[in-house]
């Protein structure tokens, strides 16, 4: 019972104290990033493991992109999978579809797609070299969270996941708009109104016929 | 100092020689909650949705505070384990100085369910349930890259250093921010989670570089601070954007200051820990894996109005 009293005294006698450090620009606060224990694992478990679990899981995007429309928790229940703290659906894809939209200027670079012949975007293609979000890594059940120190080792392996995904990619220069691209990859949902960015781990250019 | 009262009678209750614990007569038993100063209402948060819902389920509770000590979250364990409680949920004061104690906790029967840090070991709490803070990091920097224009000077702000969620943050971001090569830091200082330090660390920041365009925040009071400083200084112009989804930041977005923020969903874990407690009292396990990720969540001007004391309205 003192415990908690006196406890309660420490606290109080701690709390006016605050300093200023400052520090010189370009300390860095990260952590020193854990490159070789998750480069191990993305040599280790990408060809091996993600390209085969994604070639053979993927959904079609139109299946998928009409199931999203009726309610992304069924959706997510049926095709897609998600961590045991919830949060965002992640989704195996892949389809056909024609280029309707392309920006290429940003660092976060991305293709439209249209997969139904409406000539509206249906998805996003991510090309890097900024990738957004951690849709491979989460769509992929042999990657766990409890088998890496922390997230920022958990996060490294998600980046490099998309890093090699992504460096993968052979695009043609210049105007994109209106070719055939045939994909395979990963996207997550939070919401079923949020775009859908697919993460590829096979993509395929060619000009319409 | 707000430690509860209800910690100093709980504690009084069970001490006092002879007496039997009120909680042992009509409770499914003691669940100690633990987590760091109230005076942060995130950490507030916590604790009364981890209060809120054990007592829906039955149990009693003793809220206490180790204040980022790990000397007095060891001697809150011993607390605990004296009083014979039947789990334990912590946010921890400290990734490695936190094992030890759980582990003591754990010898002695009483498993552990960690919210919001994590500790540098599995295996020894039953659960830790964090805050994605990469992911929210990397939203966040989404956000303040896009309001940017993706170029421009900019300015951060960083948590203390021994939280690791101060690392992990800056790592989120610079993961994304660096990605653009013309987006230039400028400066990047702590200010130890503080608002004050914040204020008059970006008055400083701002003399040095009066053409800043952008500040990003390793959480929301050091961005309450370093906006009254920008306020103060007539750089309204400059693109703030913080971590946590406190209410102060949300009236801040709503009154066209602050741009954006990331929530951190405090009070939907801390209940969700309980959740998980019951269910290993009464199951002997969660059936989940130990370390969860819960997602973070962009807050702006858009979904702002809809942000409630850690939780958006759905």
């Amino acid at each position: 019972m003192t415990r908690a009293l006196l406890a309660g005294l420490l606290a109080a006698s701690v709390l006016c104290g605050c300093k200023i450090v400052q520090k010189a620009p370009g300390a860095g606060a990260g952590a020193a990033a854990p490159a070789d224990m998750v480069g191990q694992v993305v040599a280790d478990t990408y060809e091996a493991r993600l390209l085969p679990h994604v070639a053979q899981g993927a959904v079609d995007a139109r299946e998928l992109t009409a199931a999203i429309g009726q309610g992304l928790d069924a959706a997510g229940e049926a095709l897609g999978a998600r961590a045991a703290g919830g949060g965002a659906w992640n989704f195996l894809a892949k389809g056909e579809g024609t280029v309707v939209g392309a920006d290429r200027e940003s660092r976060a670079a991305v293709l439209e797609v249209d997969l139904d012949g409406d000539r509206a975007a249906d998805l996003q293609i991510q090309l890097g070299p900024v990738v957004k979000g951690t849709a491979l890594r989460d769509a992929s059940p042999f990657y766990v969270f409890t088998d890496f120190k922390d997230q920022i080792e958990f996060a490294a392996l998600a980046r490099a996941l998309n890093a090699r995904a992504t460096e993968a990619l052979a695009l043609p220069e210049g105007d994109l708009l209106g070719k055939r691209v045939a994909f395979e990859g990963a996207f997550a949902l939070r919401s079923g109104s949020d775009p859908i960015q697919v993460v590829p781990t096979r993509l395929a250019l060619e000009d319409a016929p | 100092m707000n430690i509860s009262r209800r910690a100093v009678l709980g504690a009084l209750a069970v001490g006092a020689t002879g007496v039997v614990p009120a909680w042992a007569q009509d409770s499914k038993g003691l669940i100690v909650i633990i987590t760091p100063s109230h005076d942060n209402p995130f950490f507030k948060a916590e604790a009364d949705g981890a209060d809120a819902r054990a007592r829906e389920l039955g149990y009693a509770t003793l809220v206490l505070v180790h204040d980022d000590d790990p000397n007095k979250q060891s001697e809150l364990f011993d607390t605990a384990i004296a009083q014979g409680a039947k789990a334990i949920i912590l946010d921890n004061a400290g990734a490695d100085a936190s094992v030890a104690p759980i582990q003591r906790a754990k010898d002695a029967g009483i498993p552990s369910f960690l919210i919001d840090r994590e500790i540098t070991q599995s295996g020894v709490a039953v659960s830790q349930i964090v805050s994605n803070n990469y992911q929210g990091a990397q939203l966040g920097a989404e956000e303040f890259v896009r309001l940017m224009g993706e170029a421009g000077d900019y300015a951060e702000l960083v948590g203390k250093e021994s939280d690791t969620n101060a690392g992990i943050r800056s790592s989120g971001y610079h993961d994304i921010i660096d990605q653009y090569p013309d987006m230039t830091m400028v400066a990047q200082q702590t200010a130890n989670w503080s608002q004050t330090e914040a204020y008059t660390v970006m008055e400083s920041i701002l003399q040095a570089n009066p053409g800043i365009k952008g500040v990003i925040s390793g959480n929301d009071t050091m961005a309450m601070g370093a906006w009254a400083a920008l306020e103060a200084a007539g750089r309204t112009d400059v693109v703030v954007v913080g971590f946590d989804g406190s209410n102060d930041v949300r009236d801040s977005i709503l009154a066209g200051g602050i741009k954006a923020t990331v929530l951190q969903p405090a009070f939907a874990q801390a209940q969700m820990a309980v959740d998980q407690a019951d269910r290993f009292l009464t199951d002997g396990s969660t059936g989940l894996e130990e370390k969860q990720l819960m997602d973070c969540i962009l807050v702006t001007a858009d979904n702002a109005d809809q942000l409630e004391t850690f939780a958006l309205a759905s």
